[in-house]
């Protein structure tokens, strides 16, 4: 490591003793049986701890002066039974909540810490250590504090370097190069006579001299030699493969993604005429240098359904599509282009990339899955920042520290506070109980997000142990999280039932101009209207007991049955707060997620992830490989700086990650095949140049994300066909020179929208928030196939977003379920989007809208048919297709006529499956029966449309 | 069977080639090969097996996902109880090993050694053959799950089961050949069971996805949308032969008709599960004495149980690569109670599972592969806990071609490294193949200029283990 990164906490040499002296002012507090444990070291350190959950803020194992000064908060949480002292039945209580928490502790676990490889030192070093050191320690101190003592007091080991280092339980006991900062040599010194080691008799001066300079020295502690296997130590036979290499910054940086971005010069190739502009030069380049010649332009109903479709998430309509037939003007592309990148739908097909990206969902997940009513504020900001076209660096400013940008207005404030969303929509153990875990799972998740989403960098790796591949340090993982962990993340919800961390919201109604929110209908007023009357009066059978009749179980039960309706009750009633008796939403709906400045701290760095393994503390930062200069926090948490460091031309990776991520939905496949991870774990960029030209350009050109997807529309590249000569294919069969366009299937948003659009059922227009704005609490299956799996004519991008609920046309055309950063979807084929397109009822009711729209058509039916491939596909039958339809319509209806619809045993039957499937049918979902068989003919060949292999793909 | 020889000599079919020669009535390529007593176009028929006597004729792979620690389960190691607490020199110096807290007992006539965690298990024994000595690369999850999966964690290749469908085709056109009940969500997803650049129509059909929330799906283990609500199958039928017509116009104009053929064949098969599955899927004709000896119906068994239990149906009905998949097994804390409960929702079902086959006279015939990414250290993690180790662990087989009764390989003193009988995930791959009747130097796939293998340019056959 270039720059020591570690510090101890400043107020080191103070914290042990105010520590101690708070534990003995602690036990005075409590009865007189309390000051004889006191004398009790188990019990000094089940007090200790007791304080440190609660004052610790940077769980460094050790309490600073300014953690003891702002404690107030503490210390009403610690008088657990709010007596206004707290005396030992408060640290009992405690203690038993704590038992009863590990008991039920289920979360997900760090990844194991390499050992690492003893330094090798030089003899002398040896030498100096094994005769003035080692001694020592073992003459004067392992009685007490080593493997070998009867008892380890104070929980702290001297017997190697580290456990001096771990410390016991007044915190690190070392730390190395720094004697002044170092407890070991604070207690040899005999300063404080309170603290004084060894206690018996002052080491002589020679010995201290010699402890000291060898902390000085780093601590070096001779591997080998220092503990030859002594009894009750093991030999480990094991090979050393766990173990991994120590980091090198200065070679880290001369990785690929961590050099700056260079301005490239655009290449020289043979046949320029072909290149459009510069991407195209570099493309060629690469062509020319493999042997390969660029395929022929797609032809133009292939382009523009590709460029629609990747613009807009939609099909082209066929006005547009004759309107582009008829363009002969030289700047008939552009026209598209611009058109498309000018409507709301270029917004909301690019805000849902960036919400893949964001982990967007509307509910916490994991076990007790609670909902985030107000999340889709952040979406709808994210999709006008896609339709404003707002500059990327000030769009990932204002996700990180929006809260801390100047603001010329409310709206402008509450805008940038709703961007910082960002940061509170991520999954989240709300069941978890230990509210300590809690916030550090709650940092790493929105590390995770920041480095991977906005860094291709996974620096959650570093949580528990040096990263294994890239050269992150885990200190570098602390100092990163330390500025989240001085940042608060409002993420609303409410204490009850699995949801043991409750938060609040930013107030936004002084921006007048936000909606405020969904009605709620009349139907889901009253469903919680009941549901409110359910929980509120308490159920007889146990008030009509007699409290001294009760069995303390009894009791027990019905104290948490009270608690729970009146959890259960404080929820439906927050929740119809937000809504006038009329249901419509009120200012107390304009609320928002989002973070604010709290307290800061440098964070602990844990040994393995671990809380109770602090190992000093980091200083905030970023990664040290990608910055060598000490990270400068002029004021607060360091998050204005940390996104002014990301959203950077600067920074090497951010502009590089970004305009990967639109080359990758352009093209199908990045420049880096690996979206999220520009790091050694990663893809290396097929086109390096490339990847540099546009990135430095995006920067130069002021971070415009229409202007990059412009120029890549309406480069040749993006115009080729997808067909290739068996020749080129052979040549290059990963199409990695881009000498073709590559065929994609359609992401499952796509899909579903573009059959909304041909059956002509979208409602385009944006609906108000979400669904998910009626609800609070956890959310419950009842509730999920109530209000969210209706099917409602708006883009996928609307739809409700719960995790753990992914719909099954989303989950079958693999829409991930938000739990991760997603820059690449999957793109599978499969039986289950077969039955899907086959039996949902959902595609069976778009079809008949479909058929319906054709049959409306007042022409022959030849042109009907014609109509539906041009609404559908964006061309005319070709080849046997338009007979092909014909003498299907023909044979359907005849069959259909001839067969009976559905005989009422096969219903039966039918309901008891869907019944035993567990799915609640709203009897409102199923498709109707056809009239005819005319319409029963033409629903089948509109839905046949839906099924064909060409109508979720763009080639 | 093609010779190998005569292999050498033919040049590789490319994958369009091959499709071609196969799709002589369009659609029908995997078809063709994977329906009951077809066999594979002859252009693909000399990588595809069977190349030796096969010995199981389908896999049922239970997937630990969280990776279960092997000193409390399969791996009895004495010298832990001995040295417990004690701390280890070297690499690990400081790590203090912790005994296992569960009691090993002798199991079965072949006296093999298994923890007391799994009671009802250890009864068949003697069809179990531990793999004592495993090891993999990374003690990563995500990354040593798709190796386990697929043999790389760096790159996108086909799973174990589209490889073993590829190379052995179906026994039931009516079914996928590979079904995965309850796959990993996390570490490498659909990969998993993914195909990669094997012909899509090898991709395992996924059920019953694990869900996050409250009501796991995977429970039930149900196919949405199963049935058509009004139309019937004549007239779904001249629907999607419309369908195939529309698609096959298409191929003639499109670049990748390989991925047109794929949306063919998914409903091709789509159309025909629709008659199979739902009842294999359902339980409940199943006779209340088997729905209790799997432990559906029974609180922590239900789920796993049911899973097992369809398992089942599946290989009766010939499916060739059956995966059943449970997380929770990544103990880094709370080891005595939450293994304990692990183990619990497992042993009954697998104990059924082995009974159920066995009674059936299918277990002869069917592989029965146990194990997670890689096991756990013998050192602690906290008081209670285990951290990742992928040095040495253990998994376990049973069933068509594998030994009973035998521990195979082990690890060293401590439980931490495998030391004897090593075998690395393409070994037990190559294993695998070759109990299944394919040479897994011969199963290649002609992609991207060079021919691939799921062992890549490893692994090698673990013949002690061959009954």
């Amino acid at each position: 490591m270039e720059r020591s990164r570690t510090q101890p906490p400043t107020s080191a040499s103070r914290a042990v003793p105010l520590a101690l002296a708070a534990c003995a002012a602690l036990a005075a507090l409590g009865t007189p049986a309390a000051a004889q444990r006191a004398d009790d070291e188990r019990s000094a350190e089940e007090i200790f701890s007791f304080m440190k959950r609660r004052m610790d803020k940077n769980f460094d194992g050790l309490i600073s002066e300014s953690e003891w000064t702002r404690s107030a908060r503490a210390f009403r949480r610690a008088d657990v039974d709010r007596d206004g002292v707290i005396s030992l039945s408060d640290v009992e209580a405690s203690r038993a909540k704590r038992r009863g928490d590990a008991r039920r502790r289920g979360t997900p676990a760090p990844e194991p810490k390499p050992a690492t490889p003893p330094a090798e030192l030089d003899a002398e070093t040896v030498e100096f250590f094994e005769s003035n050191v080692r001694p020592v320690l073992a003459t004067h101190c392992y009685s007490c504090h080593s493997e070998s003592a009867s008892r380890i007091k104070g929980g702290l080991r001297v017997d190697s370097l580290e456990h001096l280092l771990k410390g016991g339980l007044g915190g690190p006991a070392l730390v190395p190069g720094d004697p002044e900062a170092s407890s070991l040599i604070e207690v040899v010194r005999y300063e404080d006579p309170m603290f004084a080691m060894p206690p018996k008799e002052k080491l002589p001066d020679d010995a201290i001299r010699d402890l000291e300079r060898w902390v000085r020295m780093g601590a070096p502690w001779p591997a080998e030699a220092e503990s030859p296997a002594t009894e009750g130590e093991v030999v480990d036979t094991a090979s050393g493969s766990e173990a991994y290499g120590t980091i090198d910054l200065a070679e880290g940086r001369q990785f690929w993604s961590f050099q700056p971005i260079e301005t490239q010069n655009v290449p020289e190739v043979e046949r320029d005429e072909w290149a459009l502009g510069d991407v195209d030069r570099f493309l060629l380049a690469g062509m020319e240098e493999a042997g390969v010649a660029p395929a022929k332009d797609a032809d133009d109903e292939t382009w523009l359904r590709r460029v629609t479709f990747d613009l807009t998430g939609l099909p082209p309509r066929p006005s547009e599509v004759a309107d582009f037939l008829e363009d002969r003007s030289d700047e008939r592309y552009e026209h598209v282009v611009d058109r498309l990148l000018a409507s709301s739908a270029y917004a909301e097909r690019f805000g849902r990339h960036w919400l893949d990206v964001a982990r967007y969902a509307e509910s916490s997940g994991k076990a007790s899955n609670v909902v985030y009513p107000h999340a889709w504020r952040y979406r709808d900001w994210v999709i006008d920042a896609f339709g404003d076209d707002m500059p990327f660096d000030q769009f990932v400013m204002k996700q990180i520290a929006g809260d801390l940008l100047p603001a010329d207005s409310e709206e402008e404030r509450a805008s940038n506070q709703i961007a910082t969303g960002y940061l509170a929509v991520g999954p989240k153990s709300h069941q978890a109980r230990d509210p300590r875990q809690f916030r550090l799972d709650l940092v790493d998740e929105q590390v995770d997000a920041i480095s991977q989403g906005m860094l291709g960098l996974t620096l959650s790796c570093a949580r528990c142990h040096d990263h294994k591949f890239d050269p992150i340090p885990t200190e570098d993982y602390y100092a990163f999280a330390g500025i989240l962990m001085s940042t608060e993340t409002l993420y609303g919800t409410q204490r009850a039932a699995g949801n043991n961390h409750a938060s609040g919201l930013i107030d936004v109604s002084g921006a007048a101009s936000l909606p405020a929110g969904p009605n709620m209908d009349e139907a889901t007023r009253r469903f919680f209207g009941r549901a409110l009357d359910r929980v509120r009066p308490s159920e007889p059978a146990m008030d009509e007991m007699n409290p001294e009749e009760m069995t303390p179980e009894e009791m027990r039960r019905k104290r948490q049955q009270e608690r729970r309706r009146q959890q259960q009750g404080g929820l439906i009633e927050s929740l119809l707060s937000r809504f006038d008796d009329r249901g419509r939403a009120t200012d107390a709906n304009r609320v928002a997620m989002g973070v604010r400045e709290a307290e800061a701290i440098d964070l602990a760095v844990l040994d393995r992830g671990e809380i109770d393994r602090p190992r000093g503390v980091a200083l905030r930062g970023v990664p040290q490989v990608l910055e060598p200069e000490p990270f400068d926090i002029v004021s607060g948490s360091g998050r204005l700086e940390l996104a002014q460091w990301i959203a950077s031309g600067d920074n090497p990776l951010t502009a590089r990650v970004w305009v990967n991520r639109v080359w990758h939905h352009m093209f199908g496949v990045g420049l880096v095949a690996t979206p999220d991870n520009f790091g050694q774990g990663g893809k290396r960029p097929t086109h390096p140049e490339l990847l540099d030209h546009l990135a430095a350009s995006f920067v130069q050109d002021g971070w415009s994300t229409k202007a990059l997807v412009r120029e890549l529309a309406l480069s040749r590249a993006y115009r080729l066909s997808s067909k290739a000569s068996s020749r080129a294919r052979r040549a290059d069969p990963e199409n990695a020179t881009y000498a073709r366009m590559r065929e994609r299937r359609l992401e499952a948003e796509a899909v579903r929208d573009a059959m909304l659009v041909v059956s002509g059922t979208l409602e385009a227009e944006r609906p108000v928030g979400s669904p998910t704005n009626a609800l609070e609490g956890r959310l419950q299956r009842e509730e999920v196939t109530r209000y969210m799996t209706r099917e409602r004519p708006v883009r996928s991008v609307y739809m409700p977003a719960l995790r753990g609920y992914v719909t099954d046309a989303m989950e079958a055309f693999d829409a991930p379920d938000a739990a991760f950063v997603t820059g690449a979807r999957e793109a599978t084929t499969s039986a289950t989007q077969a039955l899907y397109m086959m039996n949902d009822s959902d595609v069976l009711r778009l079809s008949d809208a479909f058929a319906e729209r054709l049959l409306e058509l007042d022409v022959k039916e030849a042109q009907r048919i014609e109509a539906a491939f041009v609404i559908a596909f964006g061309r005319e039958p070709e080849g046997g297709e338009a007979r092909a339809v014909r003498s299907f319509l023909k044979d359907y209806e005849r069959s259909y006529e001839g067969a009976r619809p559905e005989a009422e045993g096969d219903k039966k039957e039918r309901r008891r499956r869907n019944r035993r499937r567990g799915r609640l049918l709203d009897p409102t979902n199923e498709p109707g029966v056809h009239a005819n068989g005319r319409r029963a003919a033409w629903s089948a060949f509109a839905q046949s449309l839906f099924q064909s292999a060409e109508f979720r793909a763009i080639s | 069977m093609i010779d190998g020889s005569d292999m050498n000599r033919r040049p590789r079919p490319s994958r369009r080639d091959a499709l071609r020669v196969a799709s002589s009535g369009f659609g029908l390529l995997a078809l063709a090969g994977m329906a009951r007593g077809a066999r594979a176009p002859l252009a693909l028929q000399d990588s595809r097996g069977p190349h030796l006597q096969p010995r199981a004729k389908r896999v049922i792979f239970l997937c630990m996902s969280g990776a279960p620690s092997h000193v409390d389960t399969f791996d009895h190691k004495p010298e832990l109880v001995a040295r417990n607490g004690a701390t280890l020199s070297g690499v690990r110096r400081g790590a203090k090993l912790l005994a296992s807290p569960f009691e090993f007992k002798p199991r079965g006539k072949s006296g093999l050694m298994i923890s007391e965690l799994f009671p009802k298990l250890g009864a068949h024994a003697d069809d179990m053959c531990l793999l004592r000595g495993m090891h993999t690369d990374v003690p990563v999850h995500a990354q040593a799950t798709t190796m386990m999966h697929t043999g790389s964690f760096q790159f996108v290749r086909p799973s174990m089961g589209a490889w073993t469908l590829y190379g052995l085709g179906s026994e039931n056109r009516d079914l996928p050949g590979f079904v995965t009940i309850n796959p990993p969500t996390g570490g490498g997803g659909a990969q998993n069971y993914g195909s990669a650049f094997l012909p899509a129509t090898h991709q395992g059909l996924r059920i019953g996805l694990a869900r996050s929330g409250r009501n796991q799906r995977g429970a039930n283990a149900p196919v949405d949308d199963i049935a058509n609500p009004r139309q019937g199958k004549e007239l779904q039928r001249k629907q999607l032969d419309l369908v195939k017509k529309l698609n096959e116009e298409r191929a003639k104009r499109s670049a990748d008709a390989d991925e047109i053929e794929a949306v063919i064949e998914s409903y091709e098969l789509a159309f025909r599960m629709q008659s199979e599955l739902p009842e294999l899927l359902d339980l409940s004709r199943e006779k209340k004495e088997t729905l209790e000896m799997y432990g559906v119906g029974q609180g922590e068994t239900d789920r796993f149980g049911r899973q097992c239990l369809i398992a089942r149906h599946l290989a009766e009905a010939g499916v060739r690569f059956i995966e059943v998949g449970i997380g929770g097994w990544d103990h880094h804390r709370n080891l005595r109670e939450e293994l304990t409960q692990s183990c619990r929702s497992i042993d009954q079902p697998i104990a059924a599972l082995l009974k159920d086959l066995k009674d059936r006279r299918l277990l002869e015939e069917t592989l029965v592969i146990w194990g997670g990414e890689f096991g756990r250290t013998p050192y602690a993690q906290g008081t209670d806990g285990r951290d990742h180790n992928h040095l040495g662990f253990t998994t376990w087989m049973a069933g068509g071609g594998v030994k009973g009764g035998l521990s195979y390989g082990g690890t060293d003193e401590n439980g931490i490294e495998a030391v004897s009988g090593r075998m690395s995930i393409h070994d037990w791959h190559a294993t695998i193949l070759h109990l299944m009747g394919v040479d897994h130097e011969r199963l290649t796939y002609p992609y991207a200029g060079r021919d691939f293998r799921l062992t890549d340019v490893h692994g090698e056959v673990a013949t002690d283990i061959l009954s």
